[in-house]
């Protein structure tokens, strides 16, 4: 049995080529079925999220992991050789070692990102016949991903790799956050309705901000907007009337000029606010004025001082790679320990069965010769017998052991079965 | 045993501080996993010291520099854990820790033992008044811890700088309601402290002394808490005021303190 992977990711396709390969609930459904039916594979998992299609197979004997290439090609409407451009293959500890760093994030494209490994856990469940698709993982797999999920557990729980928001979007509600704790119920402004809007919107609400204001210069856009995610369209005019009310505001208009200055501030808050104001001004060139940022329990933040707390967190876990390293290390030999000791265990006791066979025989043929002896010597005789077949065996059967753990499971159980005349396991050998 | 309990729960104060002080080094908010346990077992360890003082010495650890010292380290040290259970603000740890600490090493240079001297406030008043007033310190100081860090916190968002204490304190607005949350409960338990030691001088000592140094440091703390309460309304900037009250506030009551201690001179048993 070879453990493998195959699939694409943005280190290696462009985005034109990662599209054709996302797949829905029932087409991984389906490909999954092709590959455990069709005798492809033993077990599978198909990964795939807007970064990565990946197909991790425990193939089974005799079919080569070609065939699940073509297959996974054609449904991305592909040729083997158009397709072949694109993916990558990873066979035998390689291919656990990928599945470790991928749900680890640390081959996504924002390292530390989390939601690699809640996408792990869905296309493993979904293996497992969640959602009514039939099961296409057995005990292998399923060891595997619930290794690599733990592994990713303590990457994020146990380094600085999840620590800190990695998009301007994030870190501004990272930082509205650092002001006012939980930003449930709190209410907010956004300022323009373009794409930075939008993302900033979806952020607010995402952290509970219980009341929003959208202001535009056309106030059908605003309509269109808040019908999506809520809230209140005003027009632009209408905007300093909303401020006192907000704890938040997010300035991202496409205007050429500052939209809020601190004469507009101070004509509605005289003295500032009562409660802290948090200002996020995620637009080019600035909406703000940045002397608004100058008044008391005002706290205003333009693109540079959110792209430097980016930078910054990104810093920190480039800095915490190598421990993540470490981590991912540790759960990839726990994990193939396992896995090969399960190819030398079955080889072991077969070996020894296989000796105990020969033994009986050979005592019985010699006591059938020796019938005078006593139940005494006859005892004495099996002991005897026994405790050679014990020292003779202790030695392979350690070596065994430990060729396995070293991972050179392969060439020994090889030669074991050649030298023992043992018959090949049903499964064939780890690679 | 007394004595032991209080080392053991000094080492884990300090342990304590140690881990605030490592996270904020490495910028870092939270706790390695085990580190959460440490002060709930410092605070427990103290309590255990301070119960075997009673039983050793048939009587509350009230009396004395030493036992009075324990006994507010012990109760800034249960306010940090039912901060730590509500959330976040485990971090106002890093300055109460390190004052826990140095109480209880005090404490324990001085002798955590019974003074020997006769009072004439004594019984359930005593205690109660004490007790109170201990709680009432335990908040300010919580208070101050709280508007420490809000401080810190604030000078790191109005200024821009998103180093290592930006990343280690607590959110602004977690302070804020952390200060007043001991503010709230510290200033009755003050209040009704010295309504009790009022009340037992009307009755049994024939009326209040305004010369008594500890009367004056009483009615010093009260207005300090006053003050820190009415920082906290009006109009823009007040959680700020209300932080700086807080910090400025706890460091007049100390000040003051050692002032009136110092002059009280030795005949007097203050504290």
């Amino acid at each position: 049995m070879t453990l493998a992977v195959v699939g694409l990711s943005h280190h290696t396709a462009p985005v034109e080529v990662r599209e054709r390969y996302v797949f829905g609930r029932k087409e991984a459904s389906a490909i999954l079925a092709a590959l455990t039916a069709g005798g492809v594979a033993e077990e599978a998992v198909l990964l795939s999220t807007c970064n990565r299609a990946e197909l991790y197979l425990r193939l089974g004997a005799g079919r080569g992991l070609d065939a699940a290439v073509e297959l996974f090609a054609a449904r991305a409407g592909y040729s083997r050789a158009e397709a072949e451009e694109h993916l990558y293959r990873h066979v035998g500890r390689r291919a656990v070692e990928h599945l470790f760093r991928v749900t680890s994030s640390l081959d996504s494209m924002v390292v530390g990102e989390a939601q690699i490994q809640g996408q792990v856990r869905t296309a493993y469940e979904a293996a497992q016949g969640g959602g009514g698709g039939e099961r296409a993982v057995g005990p292998v797999l399923s060891r595997l991903f619930e290794m690599a999920l733990h592994t990713g557990g303590r990457v994020r729980s146990e380094t600085a790799l999840g620590v800190g928001a990695a998009s301007v979007p994030s870190v501004a509600v990272e930082l509205a956050k650092k002001i006012f704790g939980s930003l449930r119920g709190r209410r907010a402004m956004v300022l323009g309705a373009g794409e930075m809007s939008e993302l900033m919107l979806e952020c607010l609400v995402a952290e509970g901000v219980e009341s929003l204001v959208v202001a535009n210069r056309t106030e059908a856009r605003a309509r269109e907007i808040t019908a999506r995610f809520g809230g209140r369209p005003v027009r632009y005019d209408e905007m300093l009337m909303a401020l006192p009310e907000v704890d938040i505001v997010a300035a991202a208009t496409a205007a050429p000029h500052v939209v809020l200055t601190r004469e507009m501030v101070e004509s509605v808050l005289p003295g500032g606010p009562r409660h802290p104001l948090c200002v996020l001004d995620i637009a080019l060139p600035r909406d703000v004025d940045p002397a608004v940022g100058e008044m008391d329990n005002i706290f205003l933040y333009d693109v540079d001082d959110l792209q430097q707390i980016v930078e910054g967190n990104l810093e920190r876990r480039r800095a915490d790679i190598p421990r993540a390293e470490a981590l991912i290390a540790e759960g990839v030999e726990a994990f193939w320990a396992w896995y090969v000791s399960r190819d030398v265990a079955p080889l072991i006791r077969e070996l020894r069965e296989r000796a105990e066979r020969v033994r009986q025989a050979e005592v019985e043929r010699v006591m059938r010769k020796l019938a005078h002896l006593g139940e005494a010597d006859r005892e004495a005789v099996e002991a005897l017998t026994k405790q050679i077949l014990n020292k003779v065996l202790h030695d392979p059967t350690v070596r065994l052991r430990e060729a396995a753990a070293d991972g050179n499971a392969v060439q020994v159980v090889e030669a074991a079965r050649y030298l023992f005349r043992l018959r090949e396991q049903p499964g064939g050998t780890v690679e | 045993m007394t004595v032991a309990l209080h080392i053991g729960a000094l080492a884990l104060y300090v342990t304590a501080g140690g881990l605030l002080g490592a996270s904020l080094v490495r910028g870092r908010s939270g706790l390695p996993r085990w580190g959460g346990a440490v002060l709930p077992v410092a605070v427990v360890l103290h309590g255990l010291g301070l119960g075997a003082y009673a039983v050793v010495h048939h009587e509350l650890p009230l009396v004395g520099l030493a036992p009075s010292l324990s006994t507010l380290g012990f109760l800034i040290g249960a306010y940090l854990v039912i901060f730590a259970a509500l959330g976040e603000v485990r971090a106002i740890g890093l300055v109460l820790a390190p004052l826990i600490a140095l109480l209880v090493g005090a404490a324990l240079i001085i002798g955590v033992r019974p003074t020997g001297e006769p009072l004439t406030f004594q019984g359930w008043w005593f205690a109660l008044h004490v007790l109170l007033g201990f709680a009432g310190c335990a908040g300010l100081a919580v208070a101050f811890a709280s508007g420490v860090l809000y401080l810190l916190q604030f000078r790191a968002l109005k200024g821009k700088r998103f180093g290592r204490m930006f990343r280690f304190s607590p959110p602004l607005a977690l302070l804020d309601r952390a200060g007043r949350f001991a503010l709230a409960v510290g200033f009755p338990a003050w209040s009704l402290a010295l309504v009790l030691a009022w009340a037992w001088t009307l009755r049994f000592d024939g009326g209040i002394l305004l010369g008594n140094p500890q009367v004056r440091w009483g009615l010093v703390t009260w207005l300090v808490f006053v003050l820190a309460l009415a920082a906290r309304s009006g109009p823009a900037g007040r959680d700020r005021r209300g932080a700086w009250a807080s910090v400025l506030g706890f460091m007049v009551v100390v000040a003051v303190y050692v002032i009136l201690r110092v002059g009280a001179g030795e005949g007097r048993v203050f504290l």
